[in-house]
């Protein structure tokens, strides 16, 4: 197994090893319907259409806008 | 609304087949189509930009039933950065300049075609997280990148 995440334990990589293999038995539309999920998100949910000129525009909306807790904000 | 399904993902494959749209899924998305077990709420696709191809995608996502005024179609079309559509039958987000690829036609090069779905290679989908450099996207990278060794390895075994 490679080691590409130095601060990964051993362990923890076997186990996300054995969550791929068990994955790539799934059929697309299972592994579809597994991965997809519908929870609100306050504020981001809230409007129908935005639009941003830039990416960097984006970001910083994300960070100023959104609660810090949703993980939209940058290290 | 309800989470996203295999079955819509479909209607978007056929609906831009159909319209020419170049794109490619992009973002967790992507990843997930390329096998990568997590979860994720939103489809993102990474759309090349052009008037042709901006006309061309919002009469596919009419058709996929999102519901657009012309103003807003006009603001897909002129390619902002980065639309987000939730005024349809699933949450949407189109990229045209994500973090991290420099342009459309390199992450195009290097697709993966996963049963006809048009998908980023996960080099760029990591690329673009890395880039983004966002709480949440930190925290899936490691996990993200095991996925890539792990999925290289099957594909050249």
């Amino acid at each position: 197994m490679p080691a590409m995440e130095p601060d990964r334990t051993p362990q923890e990589l076997e186990a996300w090893f054995d969550e791929f293999e068990a994955a790539a038995k799934r059929p697309l539309r299972l592994r579809v319907r597994y991965a997809f999920i519908k929870t609100y998100r306050p504020v981001l949910d809230d409007e129908p259409f935005r639009a941003f000129d830039r990416m960097a525009d984006y970001r910083a909306w994300c960070e100023t806008a959104l609660p810090s807790w949703l993980g939209y904000g940058r290290v | 609304m309800a989470a996203f399904e295999y079955r819509q993902a479909e209607e978007i494959r056929d609906a831009f087949a159909r319209r020419g749209v170049r794109y490619l899924f992009i973002g967790k998305s992507g990843a997930i189509l390329l096998g990568f077990p997590d979860t994720t709420q939103d489809a993102d696709l990474f759309v090349e930009r052009g008037p042709g191809n901006g006309v061309a995608l919002v009469a596919a996502i009419r058709e996929l039933g999102f519901d657009l005024t012309d103003a807003q179609a006009a603001e897909i079309v002129r390619g902002k950065d980065f639309v987000q559509l939730k005024n349809g039958p699933f949450d949407l987000d189109l990229v045209f300049a994500p973090d991290g690829i420099e342009q459309f036609s390199d992450a195009w090069a290097r697709r993966i075609e996963v049963e006809g779905f048009p998908v980023c290679h996960p080099d760029d989908i990591i690329a673009s997280k890395a880039a983004t450099n966002r709480v949440k996207d930190r925290e899936s990278l490691p996990r993200l990148r095991a996925f890539r060794d792990y999925w290289a390895r099957q594909r050249n075994s």
